[in-house]
């Protein structure tokens, strides 16, 4: 007996709640909704890398990436004609660390210089870090036959090679916003 | 044989309320935008262009660089471009020891500060563009801009780093006492090995420079089944430097300078675009086919166009005419150290035939 008292009240005090809330619910009207903004926004700090060592495992099986038959590294490769050879990002590899990149919707209103009272939009705020760590960060622009190195008559000739390390001072915001009339 | 790259990514989110009362806002606001969506009219949306992407870069500062090795042969910072070779097949090796693009009075490099790059009303523009609107027929081109040039009345002259409104076609504008403006310094201080002889020490500087009005676009030919492109660079620097130094860095030689540098280089145009192509040995080909002759008798023997075919003397007229197909270069000085050898200027260059091929020095 006791038991159904209680869930009785329980049940009364439910629905009060819930007659309660609907009550308090209001159309926002023009005003008002002008006010709320979506705020904040994200803040990343990441380590990237990319076949830095040639993977977990180095053997004569799985491959080295000293084994002049093996290649360690990405490779991005993109033809330039129907037929023809391919253009290659080649040997991809290296550690990129950054910390307190944000990324953000900001409004600009005012500042640069008298632009931002003209342009008077939102932009994609891309905060760089302020130091961005390369750890042995290689790639190479080359001209090859063939898609694949291991394809039968591969031929490459590289064009150039990039080798990066240590800390990269890198400072600023990009700001990424749609032109033309959208 | 292992290709695949091995991607790990750790990102971390700053916790809290923000998530939550941002989609709270995002459905109260869609409630109300119901109320507020209307139906354009035909004329509205006629004038609806596919947008594009503006970039601009705020307060923006770069710099990488070689550092001088400590006792134990370590390098904190290591910046080096390799893979080349001379023609006597010995390598080459190009040590940066500093690149940077730093805001106004940097002093070649020594005091890096923030520098704006494009304008909000006037960014670098990543954009499909409608060939049609550019004399590229009926192809959707692929255009990466700097800020475009505007009418003389409300841009600022390219070369003057004390520049006025009003002055010239340049968006970027210049620093002011209280505004850092849009040009950047730029420079690359580097050490160029050939084999063992380490002894070159090039460093370039560019002030204030303004590189508006450049652009890249890239298309498909259908004939040819190949990329084609075209590249307009129009760089302005009220002074551009060049000296050698040792090693060390410590002493150096005669500066070069050169005042009041513009180069407007112009590679490829509407009728005749750059072909790049990678042949069966694996080497880079850039291409730029040379114009058709006339058919006989289609320009006629005084070369007036009464006497000949009038579309195909348009065409040709167009072709030799066209300022925008010609590259120019102007020197306001050039000074070796304390002599002065004057000004000079390269005018209407029209590249009419261009084969460049890499060509693998490797035994």
């Amino acid at each position: 007996m006791n038991r159904r008292y209680c869930q009785a009240v329980l049940a009364t005090l439910l629905l009060l709640a819930v007659n309660q809330a609907a009550g308090e619910l209001d159309r926002l009207n023009d005003q008002d909704l002008s006010e709320v903004s979506g705020q904040g926004g994200i803040y990343l700090s990441g380590d990237i890398s990319i076949n830095e060592m040639g993977g977990p495992i180095e053997n004569s099986y799985f491959g080295r990436c000293d084994d002049p038959d093996k290649k360690c590294g990405a490779r991005l490769a993109y033809r330039l004609k129907e037929g023809g050879g391919w253009m290659v990002l080649d040997e991809i590899k290296g550690d990129f660390a950054f910390e307190g990149l944000t990324l953000r919707v900001r409004s600009i209103d005012s500042g640069f210089g008298g632009d931002g009272e003209q342009f008077n939009g939102d932009v994609m705020e891309i905060g760089l870090p302020d130091t961005v760590r390369f750890n042995d960060v290689r790639f190479r622009i080359a001209g090859s036959n063939t898609f694949r190195p291991t394809d039968p008559g591969f031929q490459q000739t590289d064009i150039f090679a990039v080798e990066m390390q240590g800390e990269v001072i890198m400072e600023g915001n990009l700001l990424v916003f749609p032109t033309g009339n959208p | 044989m292992k290709l695949t790259p091995n991607l790990h990514y750790r990102a971390k989110r700053v916790p809290g309320i923000v998530g939550t009362s941002f989609v709270l806002s995002v459905l109260l606001a869609a409630g109300m935008a119901n109320a507020e969506l209307e139906d354009l009219s035909e004329n509205e949306l006629s004038e609806i262009d596919g947008a594009g992407i503006g970039v601009v870069l705020e307060d923006f500062k770069f710099s990488h660089g070689t550092d001088v090795p400590d006792a134990d042969g370590n390098q904190a910072r290591i910046f080096k471009i390799g893979g080349l070779r001379s023609t006597d097949g010995r390598d080459v090796e190009i040590v940066v020891n500093h690149l940077y693009i730093s805001g106004n009075g940097s002093n070649y490099g020594q005091n890096l500060s923030p520098v704006n790059l494009g304008r909000l009303v006037n960014p670098y523009r990543i954009d499909v563009v409608d060939g049609n609107n550019i004399g590229i027929r009926d192809k959707a081109v692929l255009e990466f801009a700097a800020p475009a040039l505007v009418d003389v009345t409300q841009g600022y002259d390219c070369m003057n780093s004390g520049a006025l409104a009003g002055s010239g076609v340049c968006s970027s504008r210049p620093a002011t006492a209280d505004f850092m403006g849009e040009r950047p310094d730029v420079g690359m201080q580097m050490n160029v090995a050939v084999g063992d002889d380490r002894s070159a020490n090039i460093n370039i500087h560019a002030k204030s420079a303004v590189i508006d009005g450049s652009y890249l676009r890239l298309w498909g030919d259908d004939d040819r089944r190949q990329m084609v492109g075209q590249f307009k660079l129009n760089f302005h620097t009220p002074e551009l430097s060049i000296n050698a130094c040792s090693q060390d860095g410590l002493s150096c030689g005669s500066r070069i300078t050169m005042t009041n540098f513009a180069l407007e280089l112009a590679i490829g145009n509407q009728l005749q675009p750059v072909f790049f192509d990678v042949d069966g040995t694996g080497n880079f080909v850039v291409e730029v086919a040379a114009i058709d002759k006339p058919a006989p008798g289609a320009i006629g023997a005084d070369g007036l166009r009464g006497s000949s075919n009038a579309e195909t003397w348009d065409f040709y007229e167009d072709y030799y005419t066209n300022p925008d197909y010609r590259s120019n270069l102007h020197i306001g000085n050039f000074s070796v150290g304390d002599r002065d050898f004057g000004s000079a200027r390269v005018e209407g260059m029209l590249i009419q035939h261009l084969d460049i091929r890499t060509r693998d020095l490797a035994p």
